[in-house]
């Protein structure tokens, strides 16, 4: 689906890369784009649009190599959802999703009737022919969600879709990101700084942090490679030399009882084992901690033991 | 809760679509229907050309009827005829077209930068130049299709009534479509440049009005302390008006020909620049 090779982007007037060496490939699916404010999430977003040639490297969206003559017709086989509301207050949702998807390529008449099947789709029935400017929130995103979908896009790029949802508006919006890939087979990137909403939606990951990779991959995967949190149960409390020692595995969260919450140096469970026999103690289980999302975020932000302050 | 459709057919062929211009213009004119301020205007515009075709007649009828013919003598001393009366089809238009330009025109990027629908646009396969050439297209096209009936109708109604010997010229539409043709795109551009500047629909006819008196304050100052005539092509107002007069032959009092071929293109090619500035896709930040 997208695949770059060193690539990077700078903006003409600001000497840093906003993008530094990317490489990555993703497959067909939900990807979700983590980071924090000002990580390149956006300018990646713009790179992958075509609004921006790299500066160096190379890349494709759908087969079709970046910054090059094709990107207008590329972005008629993108859809993109902005966070802000791009919304033209003065036309109905009707009007304006047709709008949205003539200037895609549809023809007037395709568009008018393209409109109300994508309208019909997110969930505005006859709220579609009242102007957006009396819209509720999840009513306005529903719309910038239809115009990206108007064109039937092989590809979507969603940028903070549950911003200002209530938990039912978050629930609804993320159930139909899942219905936009399951149903059309549309793939999805779904930028989002809540994390929750990723969690729930995505299979591959994303993490920049000031325009560098941190980490990526399918959300297994990532999980189970940064996880390194466990639980050892030892068959006898260990004596004080032996705790001391324990530093040699990693950083010690919490002991109680013979119990020990340890976030490993490497993540190798097995090395817990060699680490008992060479002290002469029995350890009886390990138990890995499945790590939340925001907790494999911190870590690949902010490498190094402890980093998540034992949460 | 709602009741979803099962799924969403695919959307049709992409290739059937009209060019993103065409679209944007038509989507701009679908706007300017709704905002319904076209009722003022077009009582205004029909009630000076019902007046244009009233004088055609009336000439005509007095040139007929010798009935008429003190009446005939009065009309002369109070009516122009000639190179003139060709001008001036298309004058008294002129102050209330730069009203309608300034409050049409100056929302029309404007109203785009407060939505924030730019960058989206730009996310389709729309290009910078063909959302300029939209905007430039219809604020260029609405005053030339409110001067068309002005220069057509009344050519129109002199043919029908005296052949080629009617008070309006046989060749006059060939003279009064370029002129008109310029004063349109001079005051799109103008419009468009404009709009680009203000955040804000109002703004925007602001920043219309606020070039089109500002310049002709300071060309008259200029002109008035210094003498120097040709500095009253900065006015755009001047400019538009001396089209249709320099076309028909009739030498305009403040705007000669060169300082008109200048001023004009100095004002189309700045305010263009500034709007393709103010509307590229950097400053239209995603």
């Amino acid at each position: 689906m997208i695949a770059f090779e060193n690539l990077e982007v700078r903006y003409p007037a600001t000497p840093v890369s906003a993008l530094k060496g990317l490489s990555l490939r993703l497959e067909r699916g939900i990807v979700g784009l983590l980071g924090p404010n000002g990580s390149g999430k956006s300018t990646l977003l713009k790179a992958l649009l075509g609004l921006l040639t790299p500066s160096r490297g190379s890349g494709t969206v759908l087969g079709v190599p970046l910054g090059g003559a094709e990107a207008a017709r590329l972005r008629a086989r993108i859809g993109y959802m902005p966070e802000y509301d791009a919304l033209i207050e003065d036309a109905s949702a009707y009007e304006q999703v047709a709008f949205w998807g003539e200037l895609s390529g549809l023809a007037p008449e395709a568009a008018r009737d393209r409109a109300h099947e994508v309208l019909y789709f997110v969930g505005l029935d006859e709220a579609r022919y009242r102007p957006v400017s009396g819209y509720s929130t999840g009513m306005r995103q529903r719309v910038k969600l239809a115009q990206a979908l108007v064109h039937s896009p092989e590809l979507i790029f969603l940028d903070e879709p549950t911003n200002g949802l209530d938990p039912d508006g978050r629930r609804r919006m993320l159930d139909l990101v899942l219905r936009v890939h399951a149903e059309l087979g549309t793939g999805v990137i779904l930028a989002s700084h809540l994390l929750g909403d990723v969690e729930r939606v995505a299979d591959q990951l994303v993490i920049l942090d000031q325009g560098q990779i941190k980490a990526a991959g399918s959300m297994a995967g990532l999980r189970k490679a940064l996880a390194r949190r466990v639980e050892l149960r030892f068959l006898d409390p260990l004596d004080a030399a032996q705790e001391a020692a324990l530093a040699e595995l990693g950083a010690v969260l919490e002991a109680r009882n013979g119990l020990y919450d340890l976030e490993l140096t490497e993540a190798d469970p097995t090395a817990t084992f060699r680490w008992a026999q060479a002290q002469g103690a029995t350890l009886v289980q390990v138990t890995p901690r499945h790590d939340r999302l925001d907790e494999v975020l911190l870590r690949a932000l902010h490498p190094g033991p402890a980093a998540d302050g034992g949460n | 809760m709602p009741i979803y459709a099962p799924t969403l057919p695919p959307a049709p062929d992409l290739r059937h679509g009209h060019p993103p211009a065409v679209v944007l213009m038509r989507f701009d004119l679908t706007r300017l229907w709704r905002q319904k301020i076209g009722r003022f205007f077009g009582f205004a515009f029909l009630a000076m050309l019902l007046w244009k075709i009233a004088r055609i007649y009336v000439d005509h009828l007095l040139n007929t009827n010798q009935a008429f013919k003190p009446m005939q003598d009065f009309a002369k001393t109070i009516l122009t005829q000639g190179a003139a009366f060709q001008a001036d089809l298309l004058n008294p238009a002129s102050y209330l077209l730069w009203f309608l330009v300034a409050l049409v025109g100056g929302g029309l990027v404007a109203r785009d930068t407060l939505y924030r629908v730019r960058p989206l646009m730009y996310a389709h396969p729309v290009a910078p130049r063909d959302y300029l050439l939209a905007k430039l297209g219809f604020a260029s096209a609405l005053p030339f299709a409110i001067l068309l009936p002005f220069a057509i109708l009344p050519w129109l109604m002199s043919l029908l009534l005296a052949g080629l010997n009617g008070p309006v010229w046989a060749t006059a539409p060939l003279r009064l479509l370029p002129a008109m043709a310029l004063s349109s795109v001079l005051m799109g551009s103008l419009a468009v440049g404009a709009s680009s500047m203000a955040s804000t629909p109002r703004a925007g006819i602001g920043w219309v009005l606020g070039l089109v008196l500002g310049a002709g304050t300071l060309a008259s100052m200029i002109h008035h302390l210094t003498g120097f005539r040709g500095i009253d092509a900065l006015n755009p107002v001047l400019l538009a008006e001396a089209w249709p007069q320099l076309l028909v032959g009739v030498d305009h009092p403040l705007v000669a020909w060169v300082p008109a071929l200048v001023g004009t293109a100095a004002h189309i090619g700045l305010w263009t620049f500034v709007a393709a500035k103010r509307t590229k896709p950097s400053e239209a930040v995603i």
